[in-house]
């Protein structure tokens, strides 16, 4: 039995490290209704300069957090002045795409100064170890619990009883009429992301220090765990955010002990799941709380959509048809092949995210069910390819929908936490479901592309393969957004309650969007696996499914064509900047800021 | 730099865009240019690191090889294209360098699901993938351009069984394992070899390659009692382990994989891979002189900096392309049917390198039994810790 004290204590030890990162992002949250995912990077930056601080200027501990907190107090002033305020009067959706886009650009920074080598990030505190259950604790893991829990303390003081504090959340509450009590909305903002960065970047030194290693990998984790924690505690919930934090710190471990290590991820996502489906709020909400998202739809505000001329469509269209007839290389059809795939997997995000308003941030999943599909249909039981990516489409309409839906009742923000958490179970799930999808040996020799017998091997057909098949789905959806069917999608994205009054089953329409969504993606998928010919858990990961949501938001959010001119843009600038090797992600993430700053509606407007 | 001229490149590329596929492959004869080897691997996203450690190790032994006088007077040259580790952008590469005639060969990728998605286009377009961190046992089954000098694991598992269980008398393992395709197949092997060998294997437990904390884990591993804790990590995940082992109070002996073997395995690990047994393919004061040139090359054009097993895999690697172009000149079928002729190519982690025809691997890895002593790695003495 002292196991589970140990699993307990092991579990609030690692809760503590999660809590330093949600508190930042529930800070943020609160303030500006906004997911900072910049904050891993900020986490980032302030590891790599405590290691500046500590290993080059040899500054003790104390002054070593000042000057991290200080630096990246900094960062988060740099970032919130240019990057965010510039965007503060466009739809709701872009600032979440520039935090995305500033994280690129910082990790990116940070690679290029101090080379993606792991580096040792010495501990400054005494050695000692104190004996606790069956293992031991050491000084820094209560630094760490000091720092969470003061940070934690100070601002719940600072919101509830300082004049700066009640202006935080005064605009927390209604930015507009706290503009209008003369509140200095921007001074607010400041002053919240200075706070949150500096708590980010003393938590990434901290934690560095804790396993003695740094390297540009672990923002995105950070990131990941610090939403989910946040989320758990209750968005925007500061106290909160530090008991989600323990909690999830408490599951990993228990779900380590009772199911071993490789299962720990999947109870993280699950407990995130659970805790949405039944408090939608968070665990700390209270009820009398305002809901975290407007009720009408300016979550994604309705712009003028740019109108393209039928001819200059149908004339794009025969070009790339016959682009293979010209001279271009091999090289130039795999890319827009690559594209094609993307955008029909943009074809289904645009619809459920952009038409009927659930921006979902996990649709990676629904490739990898998609493609899981069809090579086991086609290796297990021969049937034909084209057959089996078909089946691979219908599994994923059903499985995906079905995996979905109890995220229904969510809105906004919290749609796109789910779906997040959906995907990462997905994952997992084929990870250790080893006995069907052969776990992390994955899948090798799938049979390349058939149709009617013929294989399609090159280069050339597959490119017309996937084309049509995208211009097909691509004219289904653009039809099925002109019936009934699709003006009741728009209805429910825009407003809701008044859908619901005029007698739409948002349930029903969010399903019909999802089974329709869902098949496109799992099409994608599924012609991805034939393509490939090898497949595994890792093919189809988080960042694919954060690539998807850029080129929707970039395209236009429910815009057909803008799904695919996302896809081909978004494809092909990486491409485009090899020239600039090591530099291109970084050039490709300032191209996307300043896409974002000049056209938040998207390139063709939202439809 | 021995790289070649990026803005050249450049041209080149463009030109052979402009030119497409329909340009004969053997087009090119004027010597004055480089032989061209295609790279595809990662230098930006979460695999970074390895993409960085590759190009210390080709440039090293692009150096040797100018200096001996390049490929029969012609220079030898790579283009390192950054895949991320993504199978969408290594098949992009893949067509890439399938239709540019100037590229005889193509090395990597790194993981198995961008080196494996990117297979069937470089069989079927006709150009070796000379995958040589590509240990996915299915790898070279891709097809006969796919040739690989990967040690297998069905090799070098048992080697380091043989060190846990018969040299260093552990009966009872737990074995830790990177939650991958390597780390999976590794499992496998080594589980299978310590049982043969006579010993239990308590309990195995794989994580993925993001983890950063074990404390639950080594809780696992502490309630089956073992004798002795199996890493089969990379170094940094292996120092983790190491470390918050040697925190929570675990005093077993921990015997670790070779691709642990890395100067930073000792920084990041510190204190705590004190005493951590490694079965490696070479070592500091190794004798031979294929390893003594190596490292005190690696050390002389890099500062001082040690070398690691990923350096050596790509220093073996270039040396092996170098050897196979010689043979094989620059015609890409001559090219893969040279590989069935290169014998004994001097290597630092199999000796002399010489492909079994049939699965287009090499095998016969050299061994080596160390330990980490006073922070440094050492050949075992022989005495227990």
């Amino acid at each position: 039995m002292s196991s589970w004290l140990d699993y307990t204590i092991n579990g609030l030890i690692v809760g503590n490290v999660y809590a330093l990162v949600a508190v930042g992002l529930a800070l943020i949250f609160g303030v500006s209704r906004l997911i900072n995912f910049a904050q891993g990077s900020i986490y980032l930056v302030g590891a790599y300069i405590g290691w500046v601080a500590v290993v080059q200027l040899h500054t003790p501990l104390p002054l070593t957090i000042i000057v991290v907190a200080v630096a990246a107090a900094l960062v988060g002033l740099i970032i919130e002045r240019f990057g965010l305020r510039p965007l503060q009067n466009s739809v709701r959706i872009a600032p979440l795409l520039a935090t995305i886009g500033i994280s690129f650009v910082l990790d990116q920074l940070v690679m290029l100064t101090f080379s993606p080598n792991p580096r040792a990030l010495p501990s400054q505190l005494p050695d000692v170890r104190f004996q606790v259950g069956g293992g031991t604790i050491g000084p820094l893991d209560l630094l760490i619990a000091g720092v969470g829990l003061t940070s934690a303390l100070l601002l719940f003081v600072f919101l509830r009883y300082s004049k700066l504090g009640w202006a935080v959340r005064a605009t927390a509450q209604d930015r507009d009429a706290a503009m209008q009590m003369g509140v200095d909305v921007n001074r607010v903002n400041q002053a919240v992301f200075g706070i949150a960065a500096a708590l980010g970047g003393v938590s990434g030194m901290l934690v560095g220090m804790y396993y003695n290693q740094i390297d540009t990998a672990m923002s995105l984790q950070a990131t990941l765990k610090g939403v989910v924690a946040e989320v758990v505690g209750g968005a925007g919930n500061v106290p909160g955010a530090v008991i989600g934090s323990l909690l999830l710190g408490l599951v990993e471990s228990y779900g380590v002990a009772v199911f071993g290590t490789s299962y720990r991820n999947l109870f993280a996502f699950l407990l995130l799941v659970v805790v949405l489906v039944l408090r939608p709020n968070g665990l700390f909400a209270s009820a009398r709380q305002a809901p975290p998202e407007p009720l009408t739809g300016t979550f994604i505000a309705p712009s003028r959509p740019v109108r393209i001329p039928r001819w200059a469509l149908l004339a794009a269209a025969a070009i790339f048809a016959v682009l293979p007839f010209f001279p271009v290389s091999f090289y130039v059809l795999q890319t827009l092949i690559n594209a094609w795939l993307l955008g029909m997997l943009a074809l289904s995000l645009t619809l459920v995210a952009g038409t009927i308003g659930q921006v979902s941030l996990g649709h990676a999943a629904l490739l990898a069910i998609g493609a899981y599909t069809s090579a086991l249909l086609s290796l297990t039981l021969s049937v034909p390819v084209g057959l089996s990516i078909i089946g691979g489409g219908l599994m994923c309409a059903a499985l995906g929908t079905a995996l979905i839906s109890p995220s229904f009742r969510l809105r906004g923000h919290y749609v796109s936490i789910a779906t997040l958490a959906i995907g990462e179970i997905v994952s997992l799930v084929i990870l250790n479901w080893e006995s069907v999808t052969r776990g992390p040996i994955g899948i090798s020799g799938i049979p390349p592309l058939s149709l009617f017998g013929y294989d399609l091997i090159s280069p050339t057909s597959i490119y017309w393969f996937s084309f049509t098949v995208m211009v097909v789905l691509a004219l289904l959806q653009g039809r099925l957004l002109t019936s009934h069917l699709g003006r009741s999608f728009r209805a429910i994205r825009d407003d809701d309650i008044a859908a619901r009054a005029y007698g739409l089953s948002l349930n029903r329409y969010k399903s019909l969007a999802f089974i329709f969504g869902g098949f496109a993606a799992g099409v994608s998928g599924g012609i991805a696996a034939h393509l490939y010919s090898y497949i595994n858990h890792e093919t189809f990961n988080t960042q694919q499914s954060i690539l998807a949501l850029t080129v929707v938001i970039l395209g236009g959010l429910g815009n057909v064509v803008g799904a695919m001119l996302g896809a081909v843009a978004l494809v092909g600038l990486p491409e485009v900047f090899r020239i600039a090797a090591e530099y291109r992600i970084l050039i490709y993430g300032i191209v996307l800021l300043l896409l974002v700053r000049f056209r938040p509606q998207g390139l063709l407007g939202t439809l | 730099m021995s790289n070649i001229d990026r803005r050249s490149l450049v041209k080149g590329s463009l030109a052979a865009m402009m030119a497409g596929a329909a340009v004969s492959r053997g087009a090119f004869a004027q010597s004055s240019e480089p032989i061209l080897l295609g790279v595809s691997g990662p230098l930006t996203g979460p695999n970074a690191q390895y993409g960085t450690q590759w190009k210390q190790g080709f440039d090293l032994a692009l150096d040797e090889i100018m200096a001996a006088g390049g490929i029969n007077g012609r220079k030898l040259a790579y283009q390192f294209e950054d895949s991320q580790s993504d199978p969408r952008q290594s098949v992009a590469i893949a067509q890439k360098f399938v239709s540019d005639p100037r590229i005889v060969m193509e090395l990597g990728d790194f993981s198995s699901p961008a080196s494996m998605a990117a297979s069937p286009i470089y069989q079927r377009g006709g150009l070796v993938q000379f995958g040589f961190t590509n240990s996915h046992p299915d790898f070279t089954k891709g097809g006969d351009f796919m040739w690989s000098t990967s040690v297998s694991q069905a090799d070098e598992q048992p080697l380091l069984a043989a060190y846990a269980v018969k040299r260093l008398g552990l009966k009872k393992l737990a074995v830790l394992h990177l939650n991958t395709d390597w780390g999976r197949t590794s499992r496998d092997y080594f589980v299978k070899a310590a049982k043969e060998y006579g010993a239990e294997v308590a309990v195995t437990e794989g994580y993925i390659a993001e983890e950063r904390d074990f404390r639950s884990t080594l809780v696992r591993v502490r309630d089956a009692s073992p004798d002795g804790l199996i890493l089969i990590s990379y170094y940094s995940d292996g120092a983790l382990i190491a470390r918050q082992a040697r925190q929570v109070g675990l005093k077993q002996v921990i015997c670790a994989a070779s691709s642990v073997y890395s100067p930073k395995f000792l920084e990041l690990g510190g204190e705590a891979v004190e005493d951590v047994h490694l079965g490696t393919r070479y070592f500091p004061e190794d004798p031979r002189p294929e390893v003594k040139k190596f490292i005190t090359g690696f050390k002389a054009k890099y500062g001082g900096q040690e070398p690691d097993a990923f350096n050596a895999y790509s220093y073996d690697a270039m040396n092996m392309a170098a050897a196979v172009v010689k043979i094989g000149g620059t015609d890409r079928r001559a090219v893969r049917d040279a590989f069935a002729k290169v014998k004994d190519v001097s290597s630092v982690i199999f000796g002399s390198a010489t492909f079994d025809v049939e699965s287009r691997r090499v095998k016969g890895a050299m061994n080596a039994e160390l330990v980490v002593r006073k922070g440094q790695f050492a050949l075992w003495d022989g005495k227990p810790t």
